[in-house]
């Protein structure tokens, strides 16, 4: 992952504090299970010192446990509260997204995702959206549960039938960024990507506007031809 | 002992039996045969849950693969955690268990042997349909089949309903399983075998029982409602007319978590009697550690919700779960702090039961520490349905039933069988499978946190950076299958190869050495006063003390003759 957003910022400094974390537990667990296993062999020759406990080392331990936890999850909660701000719309942004975020609704269906954009355009596969501008994804889906997932600009976020769940997201980076669904959803699971292409924010009004025309266009055309009596 | 012979010569008094040994195995309502059925049966699933595994590892091993189509793959996925889970992982912790907790208690059987034997009956039952199935139409849907996929209009054939019928017999019969052991284990125990007696091993059987009787019944609630909603117009789990598709995940993965801990309690209760046995030490602090088993079973399956921290629920139940998955790292670090302790100051023979038990804390520590990032919310939205999440489920889990399980079965083969395992093929599968076992999970790790790369899926492509991570894992993976197959080989040779044992090959500490190996049918002839944790070496002491031989210091307390 290479984040490329607040949030993502803060998912990034939190992996690596659990990574610290889960590397500390791993040695200090296996040093001490090697030195043991390596000094109390039996070859010494000394009898077994029949110890059957100690109360003061067990509350210290347990001490250093529950503060060791407590440790990680105080910092957990600080960090995901810190990747849960909504994030604001920059000056490059769109100035139609300055107050509300940009809405935007994806939904899921096996094996696509469909984008519908605020002027009634709309997408499949592919997801263009404004730089540093704060956009409000409403994940929904049609059929089974499936995980919208683009590791660089937020976290992954389960669209389960009859539940809309929102992923909101803004990146000062220009460019494209690719993800996989991760919930198995059936035979073509492994092929559902989604892309997500950050442009200007002019750029972004021309797009959707043009998607705009060519669907209407394309819907008058399909009439025109129900009309003429032409359909194939 | 001295009356050993006399003893054989009176079970030789005993008519021949008169059918086959098979069919005396298959109507046997003797705690052992039933223990042994279920722990041989669940080797020979392990196999096949290799087989499975290595068929998936060969088409993720290259890029773009076309060796399964996606279909096959995912029937491959759906027997594979079906196997793995129901066929191998608990029919091994109970048959463990409801081998040699009686034995350990003391008691001459169990309290309710006929629900046992139909405990094993409905499992294998919940067997042969699965693999029956699977020779037709098994199902599609994933190793937890997260509904609504599992639901008619997505999946029209019948491979859920065998996967449903499967494991919901599998599970009805561990619940009549736990239900004997529960009753036994109450109400058989020797005399003077009070509760803070009771060997640690019988302990976590106690603990695991309480826990299949709350999780099993979850899971079947949840299959009942899966095939009413197949077969009976239901709409439990479909979305649009009052169902919900998070219900099935909620009761599933309460089922799942606690069946982790299960497998994690059953390693630890075995570790626990190795490591004590080996370093001829007491356990150090018994009693820390047996109430860091019972918060494990309740404390772990609260935590169920750490499998949905992507799911659209309520950020306070997200913390919820975080803090109860968090507060795991108190009751299983005082275990591992506990089995260390022990060792130290003792006198430690690195024999193959002592060799997987180490094995098995070091996996299980890697599995549980990676966990630690699976449970902090932000950083689970990251790394949940990655190949991270596959390494860290298999670190823990075959460091809990594989390694921990090949423990136990080097400790109590000679018991049940008379015979110990070959010392030399053990440590040579024992070696390759820590080769195994490290190469192919540690790669996925790199995978799944490092490129992404999402779980479950039939393929991955060439552009996605994981190329190398994923050949490395299926070489692995094939080392990790030769090691485990090593081990059932020495498993099957020995019981007519190995070098024959005494009843208490160790110098065990627990009464289910003071039996025959294998125990008569009755399991004791006459059974000592329990005065202390260790009745067994109680034992040895009065008689080294009888017969004037000196074999312990002389500054130990002395032992009640």
């Amino acid at each position: 992952m290479a984040p490329h957003s607040p949030a993502t910022d803060q998912i990034d400094t939190l992996l690596w504090i659990g990574f610290i974390a889960a590397a500390i537990v791993v040695i200090a667990i296996n040093v001490a299970l090697f030195y043991a296993v390596r000094k109390y062999r039996s070859e010494r020759g000394t009898e077994p010192r029949q110890v059957s406990g100690g109360r003061k080392i067990q509350f210290r331990v347990g001490a250093m446990l529950t503060a060791f936890a407590a440790l990680v999850f105080i910092v957990s909660v600080i960090f995901t509260d810190k990747a849960r701000e909504s994030p604001t719309t920059g000056s490059d942004g769109l100035a139609a997204a300055k107050k509300v975020p940009l809405q935007i609704e994806a939904t899921g269906q096996q094996w696509l995702w469909r984008y519908d954009y605020p002027n009634g355009a709309f997408s499949y596969y592919k997801l263009v959206v404004p730089v540093d501008t704060a956009v409000a994804l409403d994940l929904v889906t049609t059929d089974v549960i499936h995980t919208w997932n683009v590791p660089d600009l937020a976290g992954k976020r389960d669209a389960v039938p009859g539940k809309t769940a929102k992923v909101v997201f803004s990146t000062a980076d220009e460019g494209s960024y690719t993800g996989r669904s991760a919930t198995l959803s059936g035979q073509a699971y492994a092929a559902m990507g989604t892309e997500v292409e950050v442009v200007s924010a002019a750029d972004y009004q021309d797009y959707i506007e043009q998607l705009k025309t060519d669907i209407e266009s394309a819907q008058e055309r399909v009439v025109s031809q129900i009309e003429s009596g032409n359909v194939p | 002992m001295s009356q050993k012979p006399s003893l054989e010569i009176a079970i030789d008094a005993f008519p021949a039996k008169q059918r086959p040994r098979w069919i005396e195995l298959a109507t046997s309502a003797d705690h052992k045969d039933i223990g042994r059925v279920m722990i041989g049966a669940s080797l020979g699933f392990l196999f096949l849950a290799l087989v499975e595994l290595l068929m998936m590892r060969l088409q993720l091993a290259i890029p773009d693969n076309t060796f399964l189509s996606p279909v096959t793959f995912n029937r491959m996925l759906s027997d594979y955690g079906a196997t793995a889970v129901f066929l191998f992982a608990i029919p091994l912790v109970l048959g463990f268990f409801y081998y040699v907790a009686p034995l350990q208690i003391g008691a001459r059987g169990t309290a309710l042997p006929r629900l046992g034997q139909l405990g094993l009956a409905i499992y294998a039952a919940g067997a042969t349909v699965l693999y029956a199935a699977f020779l037709f139409t098994p199902s599609e849907a994933g190793v937890n089949p997260l509904a609504p996929l599992t639901e008619l209009a997505f999946l029209a054939n019948n491979g859920v309903d065998a996967w449903a019928t499967a494991t919901g017999l599998a599970t009805l019969g561990f619940i009549f399983v736990a239900i004997d052991l529960l009753t036994t284990l109450r109400n058989m125990r020797a005399p003077g075998m009070a509760w803070r007696r009771v060997p640690i091993f019988a302990w976590a059987a106690a603990v695991g029982s309480w826990l299949i009787l709350f999780i099993g019944p979850v899971l079947l609630a949840a299959l009942t409602m899966l095939m009413i909603d197949r077969n009976y117009d239901g709409i439990f789990f479909a979305d649009g007319s009052g169902g919900a598709p998070l219900l099935w995940q909620h009761l599933s993965w309460i089922f799942y978590s606690g069946t982790y801990m299960l497998i994690l309690i059953f390693a630890f209760g075995a570790i626990a009697e190795i490591v004590a046995t080996f370093s001829g030490k007491p356990l150090f602090n018994r009693g820390v550690v047996m109430g860091s088993l019972a918060a494990i079973a309740v404390v772990g399956t609260l935590a169920w919700m750490q499998n949905m921290l992507t799911a659209p629920i309520g950020s306070g139940w997200m913390y919820f779960a975080m803090l109860m998955s968090l507060a795991l790292i108190v009751p299983f670090g005082l275990i591992i702090f506990n089995l260390i302790s022990t060792m130290v100051g003792g006198a430690l023979r690195m024999r193959a039961p002592l060799l997987f038990a180490v094995g098995a804390i070091s996996m299980i520590s890697i599995g549980l520490a990676a966990e630690i990032e699976h449970s902090m919310v932000a950083t689970a939205w990251n790394l949940k349905d990655t190949t991270d999440a596959t390494a860290a489920t298999h670190f823990a889990l075959v460091g809990g039933a594989v390694f921990g399980g090949f423990a136990a079965l080097h400790y109590w083969y000679p018991k049940m069988t008379g015979r110990t395992m070959g010392e030399s093929l053990a440590r040579i599968s024992f070696w390759t499978m820590i080769a195994g076992i490290l190469l192919a999970f540690v790669p996925l790790f790199f995978a799944g946190a490092g490129e992404g790369q999402v779980i479950d899926a039939y393929k991955f492509f060439s552009g996605d950076g994981v190329d190398a991570y994923n050949l490395i894992a299926s070489i692995g993976t094939l080392i990790l299958a030769i090691g485990i197959v090593m081990t059932l080989v020495n498993a099957i040779s020995s019981r007519e190869n190995g070098p024959a044992a005494g009843h208490d090959p160790w110098g065990g500490d627990t009464l289910e050495w003071f039996a025959l190996s294998p125990p008569d049918p009755h399991n004791f002839d006459v059974l000592p006063d329990v005065r202390s944790t260790r009745p067994m070496r109680d034992i040895r002491l009065a008689i080294a003390h009888r017969s004037g031989r000196s074999e312990e210091p002389a500054r130990e307390r002395q032992p009640v003759a």
